[in-house]
């Protein structure tokens, strides 16, 4: 059944994920193009393919979700469970990053300049998209999509100030410990970490979704 | 009879509405015509029993079965029109379908196509073409595709034209003559119940007001006119509602004999539903 769920929001951002995929495939040789130091034309195409694309394509499964609320009651009068229905948007999210990396690493084999796939970046920015994931959903099934949109507007608008600070705050902590572990123990405990956000955020987003009365 | 629901003090509260203590149930073989004006609490009791909203307290039973714990099993039994249609409206209808099918254990993609052949349904357009009364007429194909022993809809008939409100009279009674254990749909267009429902429930304010056999229902109420001058405190307790003119008066009773009794000269005649829907809601403001 969840497999159903996951086409479902596919098939309803269909145009868009066609578009997202088509910038995923042009971002890491358009900034091959634009930058010239290639030092880290890799990992920086491949983070940025990743964010806009996970992101994005959640933003407009949920726009539509919010389009269309009724069709999500239909749905939760079959026999649907609403867990999957909460579920298959977590899957939804991982798919995508999923076809990022893939796409990511046959670009890699075409364009040698962007380095190796490195599973370490794939670990860590499974974690970013957990975190992503983790946060946005459960926000989103407590608040609703149009306070949800809002609220990541401040946030986008609040980045030039946030992000500095976090740098400055950066500067004077102590990184030394993790840069001193084997890359494949961090890669190990960014996955590992990972998967306990979704598990968590899961769980209240379903518990969250579970006790909504529909429209 | 065996009952197929069965709802037993269902309580729901949203802001300044509740249903109280709602308490029905639903004989197989039947089709169950759920009466009230607009803001009764039909949809919220169609969407409460369906677990769509929470409910404070109650108990819902299909086919002898507890809600909370089958909900999956009776989900899969029985099928379900809610108005307005709650579609993704811009899929097709094959992608819709290809949506909602997979939900079910006994979808028969025979009979959905036979459905759409049978409305004029192409597969291949997408649903926000659709008129209301087709997208109905999908919705319904979608309900009845996968052997479903009920059938649940709210307010099907809202808003169609009375030729496609007389179509689903059809299809709803060919359903119950092949196999179909029982429709329940709620409505406030009472006449097409005239036509062909074999039970009523009546809900006002979030109460039930009566569950009777529309057959009973009609022998067992009258509509009385006659002279106002006939009405005073002892008769006028004889009707739900009365509706007075210069000319003359017109009543709902249910104590015919005792009306004609102390008032010899009436004219009597047998109600419609929206007649008895009517005075038992006039009444019940008494």
């Amino acid at each position: 059944m969840l497999i159903h769920l996951v086409r479902k929001d596919f098939l309803i951002v269909k145009k868009y994920v066609l578009l997202m995929l088509a910038v995923c495939v042009f971002i890491p040789p358009f900034m091959m193009w634009r930058i010239d130091d290639a030092t880290y034309v890799g990992s920086m195409s491949f983070i940025l393919a990743a964010i806009f694309s996970v992101f994005l394509l959640l933003r407009y499964v949920s726009f539509k979700e919010n389009q269309y609320a009724k069709a999500s009651t239909l749905l939760c009068a079959t026999p649907y469970p609403r867990k999957l229905l909460v579920l298959s948007k977590y899957v939804f999210g991982l798919l995508i990053y999923g076809a990022c990396c893939l796409i990511f690493w046959a670009e890699t084999l075409l364009f040698p300049v962007l380095g190796g796939f490195h599973i370490e970046l794939s670990a860590v920015m499974f974690l970013v998209v957990a975190l992503f994931l983790g946060i946005y959903l459960p926000v989103q099934y407590k608040l609703g999509y149009e306070t949800t949109k809002f609220a990541s507007f401040i946030i986008i608008m609040a980045s030039p100030f946030i992000v500095p600070q976090l740098l400055k705050m950066q500067g004077g902590a102590n990184w030394y410990p993790l840069i001193a572990l084997s890359p494949s123990i961090l890669s190990a405990g960014a996955i590992l970490i990972g998967v306990i956000v979704l598990a968590v955020s899961a769980g209240i987003s379903v518990k969250m979704y579970c006790k909504a009365d529909l429209s | 009879m065996e009952s197929i629901l069965k709802v037993s003090d269902l309580n729901k509260s949203y802001g300044n509405f509740s249903l109280s203590n709602v308490s029905f149930s639903l004989p197989e073989g039947c089709i169950t015509g759920f009466i009230g004006v607009n803001g009764a609490g039909k949809t919220t009791t169609l969407r409460t029993i369906l677990e769509l909203t929470n409910r404070t307290s109650g108990h819902i039973e299909f086919f002898g079965l507890d809600m909370q714990s089958h909900e999956q099993e009776i989900k899969n039994r029985i099928g379900v029109v809610l108005d307005d249609g709650h579609f993704y409206e811009e899929l097709s209808l094959a992608e819709m379908k290809s949506i909602i099918a997979p939900a079910y254990t006994s979808w028969c993609e025979q009979d959905f196509k036979n459905y759409l052949e049978r409305f004029s349904l192409n597969p291949k357009q997408k649903i926000n073409t659709l008129s209301k009364g087709m997208k109905m007429k999908y919705a319904l194909a979608l309900a009845l595709s996968h052997k479903a022993e009920l059938l649940i809809m709210d307010e099907p008939t809202s808003g169609l034209d009375p030729l496609i409100r007389s179509q689903l009279l059809t299809i709803l009674t060919d359903y119950m003559n092949s196999g179909g254990k029982g429709v329940f749909f709620s409505t406030h267009i009472t006449s097409d119940l005239d036509k062909i429902a074999d039970m009523l429930i009546m809900i006002d304010n979030g109460h039930i007001v009566f569950q009777e056999e529309k057959d009973t229902l009609l022998d067992y109420y009258r509509i009385v006119k006659g002279d106002v001058r006939y009405l005073n405190a002892e008769t006028r307790k004889l009707f739900l509602s009365t509706t007075e003119t210069a000319f003359g008066f017109s009543g709902v009773t249910k104590k015919i004999s005792e009306v004609q009794r102390l008032i010899p000269d009436v004219v009597v005649e047998r109600p419609t539903i929206e007649d008895i829907m009517l005075g038992s809601i006039e009444g019940g403001k008494k």
